[in-house]
């Protein structure tokens, strides 16, 4: 049973940098676009994402109940440490998630939209670096585990851990991913003649992808970062990056000849093994700290909560996914089968 | 002020705020689904042109409990790591539960706010049941969970261990059902006189007299019937309560001295460090009645408890003071609402909606009232009998910045819901159906 619950703890995580990815992307997208494309992107966001980013954003309660349940030692090194960040990110998901919906839900138009754009482009672009930089911190070795807190400065123990070159440049870098998803998936939404804006906005996400994915790990490489030293080492996380750059090739073949559902599942496919590189190269020992690492695997909870925990995602999953998968067919997809 | 202080403040402030956008969130649904079903037989365009208003509403709603809702999840571990710690695997149980029941929700509502013209009708209606159904589902899985706190079973505690764990016998602990049933029922009450009261201004104010009765109608009666049946939940609730936290039943009563034939304090002024409750109405044995159904049975009373295992007694006492006074008034005005049906004069008194309007808020503080029994009642306990509060909190300090910048946010999101919901009827009495 546990590896049924490991399963749907990095299943969830997936589903949650992809899909809410693609969601906050949608935001950063906006953001950086001229006031006309801004007009444009909001009617396009609404009509893709409107029907299912309350959906793409539950997987990210789903992974911290499976982490609270399950992983309770690691869990408690989250929160403890991480706590400012992770403040930071629920204030963005508050005020990004009602931003969208008062956007589209004010019964009357007025300039009262411009502060519910402003608000939605902002914490789109805020609040994935600060999952980044969550990110980020638990690989970065800033984390200082100590038994007893208290001896800790308050900036060592909760602002060094994560505000440190390495963890904002992480933050950084899922962003663009975020934007890089997001782009992808809306030129296959775009009305006629629209598509090259997103077109554009896909090769520099792409490239600000790269930019700053090589400048985290020359940083990595050259303080010294554990994380950073056994990716490299590693065959396996090497050739996973590698497919996952080659396969630009076949994504911006399918962008070109306008096939949507092959063009998104190539950009999906490149974040997952991306992500799959990361976790490849460290798993289980998913929190490095200043002397050690955790494993994810220490300190599980007993079996009697595994079993129980592992049969309720078996009963949730068999229930959401489907209906999760006739309402993405049902809606997102409705332009891709009209036009066929 | 202190780091523990902060803390409390900061969850205390969050609940009460997700409570009634998750409460609205899973009882509006319904409404909306009843108007939806008259629509379809009657094809009275004033009940599509109110089923689109509420379902606006819903998607407004759900939102802002799905958020705030969002943030608790998070919050639980960033404020109390220790309770979770110790207390997360046993009871995952329902949050994992929970975590579905919202999903279908989700998707639910994914299909119904966008289904219009798409869907096949019969089935686009049956998505709006799903909402309602797995939105009540969630209410009581997370009140299972907090009916853990007050009545922890489903571990072995020894030497400050938590062994032998059972999820599911944690999940169905004796205060789940007691619990779970009051909440629902206090919901529905809560959200149906609230809904009820701003069509019933519309009326008073003459505005789309007929759309509003409608809605009047179907809100109220959810309203009045949750209201009625509420006392009997109430009457369960205090004796299992008497039962097994004893010393929250006598701070909820003020009730200092073990004594056979307890009388029961309605209002007063309680003094702690005397120990009197002044200006109260006492009614002979009625306390002994109402928790053990005999006249002369003992109350245990707070003395019998040590100091440091005590509730702040006088929250505790008003709170419960509001709630069950609230309730009461509801269920006449509940019992009201149902003789107006056979007394059709009273409706076009407009003093009969400025009734309804008045009582508009008052579900919802009678809501909060009860959290606060429940919540304040249970201190200095995070886990009933097991883990103290201040052992669970944070070691960040400086909570206090993170409690002001909550409230800042949820007081702004407040006012701007009610802006946008003040909004939404404007537009609606505006609209030609």
């Amino acid at each position: 049973m546990l590896y049924v619950v490991l399963f749907f703890l990095i299943f969830s995580l997936y589903l949650y940098v992809i899909l809410g990815g693609a969601d906050y992307g949608a935001g950063i997208v906006e953001l950086f676009s001229s006031e006309e494309n801004q007009k444009i992107t909001k009617k396009t966001i609404y009509r893709v994402m409107g029907p299912v980013w309350e959906a793409n954003h539950i997987w990210i309660i789903i992974l911290i109940v499976i982490l609270w349940i399950a992983f309770p030692a690691y869990y408690n090194v989250l929160v403890v440490y991480l706590h400012i960040p992770l403040t930071i990110v629920l204030l963005g998901v508050t005020l990004r998630g009602v931003a969208f919906v008062f956007r589209h839900y004010d019964a009357i138009i007025d300039d009262s939209q411009k502060l519910y754009d402003t608000l939605f482009k902002i914490s789109s672009f805020v609040t994935p670096i600060f999952l980044g930089i969550v990110f980020g911190a638990l690989i970065s070795g800033e984390i200082p585990l100590e038994a007893d807190i208290s001896s800790l400065t308050f900036y060592d123990a909760f602002i060094g851990s994560w505000l440190n070159v390495f963890s904002v440049l992480v933050g950084l870098f899922f962003a663009a991913l975020c934007a890089f998803l997001s782009a992808v998936l809306l030129i296959g939404e775009a009305e006629q003649g629209n598509e090259n804006i997103y077109v554009r906005k896909a090769t520099i996400a792409t490239i600000v992808v790269f930019v700053v994915g090589l400048l985290t790990f020359v940083y990595g490489y050259f303080s010294d970062n554990v994380f950073v030293q056994d990716f490299i080492k590693n065959p396996w996380t090497i050739i996973l990056v590698a497919i996952s750059g080659l396969l630009l090739f076949p994504l911006w073949k399918t962008i070109n000849s306008g096939n949507k559902v092959w063009s998104r599942f190539f950009a999906g496919l490149q974040v997952f093994l991306i992500l799959l590189a990361a976790m490849v190269s460290h798993f289980p020992d998913i929190i490095i700290t200043t002397t050690g690492s955790i494993s994810l695997l220490d300190n599980i909870a007993p079996d009697s909560v595994i079993k129980v925990l592992g049969i309720s995602l078996l009963i949730g999953g068999a229930v959401i996914l489907p209906g999760l998968f006739h309402l993405l067919k049902s809606f997102k997809m409705i332009k891709i089968l009209e036009r066929k | 002020m202190e780091n523990l202080d902060a803390a409390r403040l900061q969850m205390a402030f969050t609940l009460i705020f997700h409570i009634v956008f998750a409460c609205i969130g899973m009882v509006m649904p319904f409404f909306m689904v009843v108007s939806h079903y008259k629509w379809l037989k009657t094809r009275d365009q004033v009940y599509l042109t109110l089923t689109k208003s509420w379902q606006k509403g819903v998607a407004i709603f759900f939102v802002t409990g799905a958020v705030s809702g969002t943030a608790l999840s998070f919050e639980l571990g960033l404020l109390w790591p220790e309770f979770m710690k110790h207390a997360g695997p046993i009871i995952g149980m329902p949050f994992s539960l929970e975590g579905a029941a919202f999903f279908v929700e989700a998707i639910a509502l994914g299909f119904y706010l966008y289904g219009w013209g798409k869907l096949p009708e019969r089935f686009h209606w049956i998505t709006g049941i799903i909402i309602g159904v797995s939105g009540v589902a969630s209410g009581i899985l997370v009140v299972a969970a907090n009916g853990w706190m007050n009545s922890p079973t489903g571990f072995d505690y020894i030497d400050g261990k938590f062994l032998n764990i059972d999820p599911v016998q944690a999940m169905l602990n004796p205060a789940w059902f007691t619990q779970a049933l009051h909440m629902t029922l206090a919901a529905f009450t809560a959200t149906g006189f609230a809904v009820a009261g701003i069509h019933a201004y519309q009326v008073y104010k003459n505005r789309k007299v007929a759309l509003h009765k409608k809605a009047f109608k179907i809100a109220i009666t959810f309203g009045a019937v949750a209201a009625i049946l509420q006392p009997i939940s109430g009457d369960i609730s205090a004796k299992d309560i008497a039962e097994r936290q004893p010393v929250k039943l006598a701070a909820m009563e003020a009730h200092y001295n073990t004594e056979k034939g307890a009388p029961l304090y309605i209002g007063g002024v309680v003094n702690d460090k005397t120990q009197e409750v002044r200006y109260k109405i006492a009614l002979p044995g009625m306390l002994s009645f109402l928790a053990f159904g005999d006249f002369d049975a003992e109350v245990k009373g707070l003395n019998d408890f040590p100091e440091d295992e005590r509730p702040n007694v006088a929250m505790v006492h008003y709170a419960f003071q509001v709630m069950v006074g609230i309730g009461t008034m509801l269920l006449l005005a509940g019992l009201l609402y149902f003789v107006s049906l056979k007394k059709k004069k009273w409706l076009s008194n407009t003093k009969y909606w400025l009734l309804f309007v008045v009582l508009a808020p008052m579900g919802f503080i009678a809501l909060e009232a009860g959290w606060i029994v429940t919540e304040v009642g249970r201190q200095p306990w995070i886990i009933h009998n097991i883990m103290r509060t201040k052992d669970a909190v944070t070691p960040m300090p400086g909570i206090v910045v993170s409690f002001y910048t909550y409230i800042v946010v949820y007081l702004t999101l407040s006012v701007a819901v009610t802006w946008l919901m003040l909004r939404q009827i404007r537009v609606l009495n505006h609209s030609n159906h």
